[in-house]
Parts: C-alpha cells; sequence; structure tokens
C-alpha cells in the first residue's frame, strides 16, 4: 500500500463521512418539524431497544437468512406507530443503531458517522413507501385489510434494503477503488430475506394493532428464543472447529519441524478462498480441510518419520494404512465428510498425476478445494524449516509453485496466492536468497542429515508437496 | 443423527395432513358458527388440526424430541368455548397421534412412558386453564389478551413441572437413571417448551380476529426458532462425534488398546446417570472419558517410551492437549485428575478429586480388567472392590455394579 494511497483513502472517508453526517442531521431535523414522535413513549422505548439489541449483536451465521432480524423490527414499528408518527420514529431508532460500543470504546469515527446517515436517509425512504402504500395519500389512520399490510412492508423492506445496497456499494467503490468490491456483491442475496423479514414484520405489527400490547411479549419470547438458540448454535459450531484446531496444535507441536504448519496452511488457503470469491460456506469448508490435512500423519510413528533412509515399499504402505485409518476415523463424522475428501486429496496434481489420496482414483482433476490446499501447503513446506533443509525464500517458492504450474498446481490458484499475499504485505520463509542445494547443505551441516519423511517417498519426483516428493 | 431425521415422504404427508386439518377447520368453524346442536363437527374438526401438529416434534436440549401437540392444545384451549369439546378434541387425538406413530413407525415414536406422562401433562394443563379462567372470568373481560397470556402461562408452568415430575418417576421404575437426573433433564427443556407456548398462544389470540393470516403470525416466527433448536441439535450431535473420532487417535496409532475409550464412555456415562449428576455434568463427563487416554499420542515418540511414564504422566499429557481447546477447560481438568485416588491414608476423602474423574477411572479400570486382562465381568468388578480402600470410590463401584446388574452382565 502506497502512502499517497492512503492519504487519498483517508480524504475520501472524510469527505463521506462528512457528507452523510449533514445529510442524516437535516433528515432528522425537518422530520422533528413534519411530524409527531410516536406515543406512548415506552412503546417507542421498546422497539429501540430491541433494534439496537439486534444492530448490535447479529449472530454470525453462515448463511445470510439471519443476518438482520432488524428490518422486521423496522417494519412492525412503522405499523405500530401509524402514519402520522411512523417516519420520525423509524429515524430515530435508526440514527442509534450505528452507535455500537465497540467503535465508540476504540475511537472509530468513520463506520459509525457514515452508517448514522446511510441508516437515516435508507429508513426515510423505506418508510415514506411503506407510509404511502399502507395509508395511501389520504393518511387514514385506520387498521388496513391484511393483505395490504404484507405487501406494504415486504416493498417497503426491500426497497430499505436497495438502498443500503446503493450506499455501500458507493462508499466502498469511493474509498477503496473497484477492486475490494467482491464481497459485497453478495449482498444481492439479502434481498430475499429482506422480502421475508418485511413480510412477516408486517403482519406482526398488525398483530399489535388487533390484539394490544399482549402480543408483544408473545413475539419477542418466540424471538428471544430463538435467538438464544441460534447464539448457543453458532458458539457451539465455534467450539467444534477451536477443539479440532487446539488438538490438532498440541499434536503437532510435539515435532519441533511441523510447529504450526497447519495453522498456517489454514491461514494461506482461506486467503486464497476469499481472493477467489468464496462465500462463507465454502470458506469454512475450506478451513476445516485444511485444519485436518495432515491430522492422518498424528498416527504415523516417529520412528518412520524420523528414518534415515528411504522407506521401504512396507514401511510407505503402513504409513498410507496409518493415514488411511484416521480419514475413515473421521469420515464417521457425517459433517467432516467432505473436508476429509478435500484433506486427502491435497496431493494430486491439478493435470489429474499423483497421489490421490484413499477416495480419490488417477487421472481425475482434484476439486478447487482441494487444488487450493496443495498450493498452500506446498508454500508452507518451502517457506520453512524442515529437517532435511532449512527454510527457502519466498521469492524460491512463488517461483518454485510457477514452475510447476499446469502441472501440479491450478495456474488460476497460483496467480491469487501470488497477487493476495504480495498484497498483504506479509513475508514468509528464509530473509536471504537461497538455493536449494545450499539449504539442504546447511540442514544436513547444522542437524546431522536428518531426513523428513517427505524426503523418503519410494515413489515420487515433484516438488513441494508434502507426502511425496524428493 | 441421520435417523431421527424425518425423511422427505414423512414431512410431506404431515405438511399435506397440516394443509388439510386447517382447511378442513376453516370450513367447520364456517359450518358450526350459530348452529347450537353442531359439537361433533367442532370436535371432529379440532381432532384433526390438533393430531396433525402432535405429529410434529422439535429437538429439544434434554435430547427428546418435543411433540408440538401443546402448542395445538393451548391454541384450542382459548378458541374453543365448550370444555367438554376441548377434552374430547384433546384426549382423541392424543390417542390418535399415538395409534399414527405406532403403527405407521415415524421416525420418532413415542414410548409408554412418553405417552404416560403427555396424557398426564396435557390432562393438568387443560384442568388448570379451565379453573384459572373461571377464577378470572368474573373480575375481568375474558376476551382481554393480558388475561390470555397470564391464564396460559399459569396452566403453562403447571404443565412443564408435571412433566418433570412424570420423567423423574418413570426414572424411579428404571434402576440404571436416578429420577433426579430425569427432572433436571427435563427441566433443560424450558426454551423449547416456551416458545411453542408463545406461538399456540399467539395462534389462539389471532385466528378470531385475522383468521387465515394468524397461520403466518404464529407460525413463521416460531419457525425460525425450530431451525434454530434444529441446528443446534445437529451440531451437538457432531460435535460429540467429532471429538470421539479424535480421541480414538491414539488408538489408531496402537498406542491405546482398540474401543477402550468407547467403552470407557458409555460406561462412565451410565454410572453418572445412575448417580443423577446434572445432565450439563454428564455431557462433560463423557467427553472427558473419551479422551482420557489421549495423552498416550505422545508415546509416538520412542524417546519418551524409552524413559518410561506412569499413569499420570498420561493423565497430564492429555489434559495438556485437551487444555488446548478453549471450550474444553474443565473437560481437561477432569481428565488430569483422573489418575488420582479418592482418598489416601490419614485424609477420610480427597475434596479435590471431582466425582466425574472418580467416574472415569472406575469405569476405565473395569474396561481394562476385562479386555486387557482377560478377565470375567465379575472378576473385574472384584478388583475395583479390592481397590476401594485407596483408589476406587465405593459409592462409584456400587453404581458400577448396579448398572451392570440391570444391563444382565452380573447376576443379581
Amino acid at each position: 500500500m502506497f502512502p499517497n494511497e492512503l492519504a487519498r483513502q483517508q480524504r475520501a472517508k472524510v469527505r463521506l463521512a462528512i457528507g452523510f453526517m449533514i445529510a442524516g442531521i437535516v433528515v432528522v431535523g425537518v422530520l422533528a418539524f413534519v411530524q409527531e414522535f410516536p406515543t406512548p413513549l415506552w412503546l417507542w422505548g421498546l422497539f429501540a431497544v430491541a433494534f439496537v439489541f439486534f444492530s448490535w449483536r447479529s449472530v454470525e451465521v453462515n448463511d445470510k437468512l439471519f443476518a438482520s432480524p432488524t428490518v422486521m423490527i423496522l417494519m412492525t414499528a412503522a405499523v405500530v406507530f401509524g402514519p402520522a408518527s411512523a417516519v420520525l420514529g423509524c429515524v430515530a431508532m435508526e440514527a442509534i443503531g450505528p452507535l455500537q460500543p465497540e467503535d465508540i470504546r476504540e475511537r472509530r469515527w468513520f463506520q459509525p458517522a457514515v452508517n448514522f446517515g446511510q441508516m437515516v436517509v435508507s429508513s426515510l425512504i423505506s418508510v415514506s413507501v411503506l407510509t404511502w402504500a399502507l395509508w395511501g395519500p389520504d393518511f387514514a389512520n385506520t387498521v388496513p385489510p391484511m393483505w395490504r399490510v404484507a405487501l406494504a412492508s415486504a416493498l417497503a423492506a426491500v426497497v430499505h434494503g436497495v438502498v443500503n445496497l446503493r450506499f455501500v456499494m458507493l462508499i466502498v467503490g469511493r474509498v477503496y477503488g473497484q477492486r475490494e468490491m467482491h464481497p459485497w456483491s453478495h449482498m444481492v442475496q439479502l434481498l430475499i430475506p429482506y422480502l421475508g423479514m418485511g413480510f412477516l414484520g408486517g403482519l406482526l405489527g398488525a398483530t399489535y394493532l388487533l390484539i394490544g400490547p399482549a402480543a408483544l411479549p408473545l413475539i419477542g419470547i418466540v424471538f428471544f428464543t430463538g435467538y438464544m438458540a441460534f447464539e448457543s448454535y453458532a458458539r457451539l459450531r465455534e467450539a467444534q472447529l477451536s477443539t479440532l484446531a487446539g488438538f490438532i496444535k498440541a499434536l503437532e507441536a510435539k515435532d519441533l519441524y511441523t510447529r504450526g504448519h497447519t495453522e498456517r496452511v489454514a491461514y494461506f488457503s482461506n486467503m486464497i478462498g476469499e481472493e477467489m470469491g468464496f462465500n462463507g460456506t465454502q470458506l469454512e469448508t475450506l478451513r476445516w480441510a485444511a485444519l485436518i490435512h495432515d491430522v492422518g500423519k498424528l498416527a504415523v510413528p516417529r520412528e518412520v518419520i524420523r528414518k534415515k533412509a528411504r522407506l521401504t515399499e512396507e514401511e510407505y504402505e503402513e504409513m498410507q494404512a496409518h493415514v488411511r485409518h484416521v480419514e475413515d476415523l473421521l469420515n464417521e463424522v457425517e459433517f467432516l465428510r467432505p473436508m476429509v475428501e478435500i484433506a486427502s486429496n491435497h496431493h494430486a496434481h491439478y493435470d489429474g498425476n499423483g497421489y490421490h489420496g484413499s477416495t480419490g482414483s488417477n487421472g481425475v482433476v482434484p476439486s478447487l478445494e482441494a487444488r487450493i490446499l496443495a498450493v498452500a501447503d506446498s508454500f508452507d513446506a518451502m517457506t520453512s524449516t524442515r529437517s532435511y533443509r532449512v527454510a527457502l525464500t519466498q521469492e524460491y517458492a512463488f517461483a518454485e509453485l510457477r514452475r510447476h504450474e499446469g502441472s501440479q498446481f491450478d495456474p488460476d490458484v497460483v496467480e491469487a496466492f501470488v497477487i493476495v499475499l504480495t498484497d498483504s504485505g506479509e513475508r514468509y520463509g528464509s530473509p536471504v536468497e537461497i538455493t536449494e542445494e545450499e539449504a539442504r547443505r546447511r540442514a544436513e551441516q547444522g542437524m546431522g542429515g536428518v531426513h523428513s519423511l517427505d524426503d523418503k517417498s519410494p515413489r515420487s519426483s515433484e516438488y513441494g508437496s508434502d507426502a511425496a516428493h524428493g | 443423527m441421520a435417523e431421527d431425521r424425518p425423511r422427505l415422504p414423512t414431512v410431506i404427508a404431515l405438511l399435506t395432513l397440516l394443509a388439510g386439518s386447517v382447511v378442513f377447520m376453516s370450513v367447520g368453524v364456517r359450518l358450526t358458527s350459530g348452529e347450537p346442536g353442531a359439537w361433533l363437527t367442532e370436535v371432529a374438526v379440532w381432532t384433526v388440526a390438533m393430531t396433525a401438529v402432535m405429529l410434529m416434534t422439535v429437538p429439544a436440549p434434554s435430547g427428546t424430541r418435543l411433540s408440538l401437540g401443546i402448542g395445538a392444545v393451548v391454541a384450542g384451549s382459548i378458541l374453543i368455548e365448550d370444555p367438554m369439546v376441548l377434552a374430547a378434541s384433546v384426549s382423541i387425538s392424543l390417542a390418535a397421534s399415538w395409534l399414527i406413530q405406532r403403527t405407521a413407525n415415524i421416525g420418532f415414536v413415542r414410548t409408554n412412558g412418553d405417552l404416560l406422562a403427555d396424557s398426564l401433562a396435557l390432562a393438568v394443563y387443560v384442568m388448570l386453564y379451565l379453573a384459572a379462567f373461571d377464577a378470572v372470568d368474573a373480575v375481568y373481560d375474558p376476551g382481554h389478551g393480558w388475561v390470555v397470556v397470564a391464564v396460559t402461562s399459569a396452566a403453562g408452568l403447571g404443565w412443564f413441572i408435571i412433566r418433570a415430575l412424570v420423567a423423574a418417576l418413570v426414572g424411579l421404575e428404571r434402576t440404571d437413571l436416578a429420577g433426579r437426573y430425569l427432572w433436571l433433564l427435563a427441566l433443560e427443556d424450558w426454551a423449547v417448551v416456551v416458545s411453542v407456548f408463545a406461538a399456540g398462544t399467539l395462534f389462539g389470540l389471532t385466528w378470531p380476529v385475522m383468521g387465515l393470516w394468524s397461520l403466518a403470525v404464529a407460525i413463521l416466527p416460531y419457525a425460525f426458532s425450530h431451525l434454530a433448536f434444529e441446528r443446534y441439535h445437529s451440531t451437538r450431535v457432531t460435535y460429540g462425534q467429532t471429538i470421539r473420532a479424535l480421541a480414538q487417535i491414539p488408538e489408531v496409532a496402537e498406542l491405546a488398546p482398540r474401543g477402550h475409550a468407547t467403552r470407557t464412555a458409555d460406561l462412565a456415562v451410565a454410572v453418572a446417570q445412575e448417580l443423577g449428576l446434572h445432565p450439563a455434568d454428564v455431557v462433560e463427563l463423557e467427553y472427558a472419558a473419551l479422551m482420557h487416554d489421549v495423552g498416550r499420542i505422545t508415546l509416538n515418540e520412542p524417546a519418551i517410551l524409552k524413559a518410561g511414564f506412569t499413569n499420570e504422566d498420561i493423565a497430564r499429557w492429555g489434559a495438556q492437549i485437551i487444555a488446548e481447546a478453549p471450550h474444553l477447560k474443565y473437560v481437561s481438568s477432569l481428565v488430569e485428575q483422573q489418575h488420582r485416588p479418592y482418598r489416601s491414608p490419614g485424609i477420610e476423602i480427597d475434596p479435590d478429586v471431582p466425582m466425574s474423574s472418580k467416574i472415569i477411572k472406575v469405569a476405565s479400570a473395569y474396561d481394562q480388567g476385562q479386555t486387557e486382562f482377560g478377565l470375567s465381568p465379575v472378576e473385574a468388578l472384584e478388583t475395583i472392590h479390592q481397590g476401594s480402600a485407596y483408589e476406587f470410590d465405593p459409592t462409584v463401584a456400587a453404581s458400577l455394579r448396579r448398572v451392570l446388574v440391570f444391563r444382565g452382565e452380573i447376576p443379581y
């Protein structure tokens, strides 16, 4: 990142923040004169608390379906407040939402300032659409028929989503330029949940109008228990991931040369996946696969791994059998099955050659996930010190990846990795230039010529890949 | 688990049944309105609707699947004015849903014990609801929303307690499960229960004013919660399976006897349930028992094998490995304590050794006696009894004996 690029971003941020702040304040100011504040005040407070709660604590769930129940609360509130105060009441709720305690604690100003203006303007437009569609131009204060409530609030929610999306695209485009855009393009998928949320929100508002305040605790309870269950679900999923990760970390810590290998491979794979436009579920699968890609080796006796000479055919078979046993074990967990398949395929080559693990068959092009894992694994193998050679440089590793692209590695994956790692400014491997022969010689001098498992496969002739090169 | 998830044809059948009953119900309500003697139609309509809903279940934290029928009964109590019609519909649909589950063998068959608990709890609910309603009827307008909410909550609390009580009473008749364990287990379901109740009440309140739209109002929000409960359940199952798989890595590496971890865990869980431990503790005990020998993976290192090791080392190494996972800190401490004697000379009982660790120690030793030393069940239990001076807690040993008797492994 060049310093003048950073300065340009900073100027763009200040301009946007001021613009959005002014727009937001003007809207709130004008509305305060045009509309009445919702009465009773406690009702507004109740909706505001629910709204703020959900906008501050959205649960991290993979599919975007549950990303934001806030728009539903907004629609319920708008229907309940009625035509004379819907817009002002909702805009006031949205104005509090962006004041995230985290941002304030860490004195981040850009996000809250921009979100304030963005949310105020989106809710102004969306609730105005609702008011127009629901009560008509004459603003009659009656309970409209149910179908009209449902349609109007669904429409308004989608409008809210579209306006929001346009604003986000505008901001990201202004500040970061085009290249950082693609994760947001997934936001289009959000519009379908917006439709459902709006539909339901309007109906719940009508329920309040017909039943009275007794409907509120009932609706609240259903959503709160659902929220709780989703949160414990998300926590449990996290626990599962960290259990597996922690376990593997602890087990490989016993071996000096592979310490941290799994974690780095997972990190690189995640990087490549993001760059190649993977969505949440795909990224998660990839991360899991990276975590378990070497777990089979944990069951291989150390003396086989440390053996100085090349492995005999039987020893090699025995090692593969151990790896296969662990894979069978993990395959019993239905959820892990796709990840095990990727992991066991990560030595397979892009052109269909190479070792295909216990599940794959020769001549078949491995899945994109397995190809990503192969690049991440080989890069880390080259840039870290192994028993048979010290670490090589990052440039050398890149050159090796490029030299074998098309045969061993997928060219697209290699390109994506080189771009994203260079952009990140992170560096791995030896800081000084070193040739491969030199690296091997030094390891032999320094560490008594200990060989690695990776070096001793009786059937290999390719580079970098972890189980079978030499 | 895959097998307790209803298959697609079942789901389609249930949805068709539900849709049919809704149509039937709306037609029926239209037919009966204004006609004084049409209570038979009303009973028929409600029976079909309640039966359909009773056949649907949600996974509850206690591990059972809770029937959604209580939600339909809640709505029915609000909507049906004649107590006789209500009682008839509830009892007929309960019997019908039970029969359908038995004959059609739909994935989640309820046992006789569940049927007993369900019927008793439902009867209590209906009676409490009617009594509470009579009490407030004279003072307040019965159609008032808050009155309905209050009466439903009071009756619902009664239902919940009766359900847990019956579950605990059923446990008294089985010698391998403590009543306390079952009672606490049933209480764990409160969130699911509250959610189903709220949805039922919402339906009961909205049906008279908005007709079919009330289905959307009551069912859609509940559907979110339902999905959340389903996912929580399936993740919990996978989490257990993942730990089970990881625990077997030392066995695959031929560093620990095959199947020892799984057998120890099954036995330890049975003993914990027999002793009436808290259900949340039983879950952690199961994880700890599965992984109690995971430290053996360290023996992969020939140098360590040569230097020699004690059981304490294995426990400590295992605990270190497990502690790497932030969510398993307590499990890690259980594994670390699991080698310790429960008392030593001069100290009557060591207060620092948790019950779960003592259970794992006994279960592991019993399994080891059988599989490693080739002892018969009685002989293996005998070694536990002999070791109860310092090593094995006699409370746990006695419980293990009761579990083995119940399983028919040793004679009574």
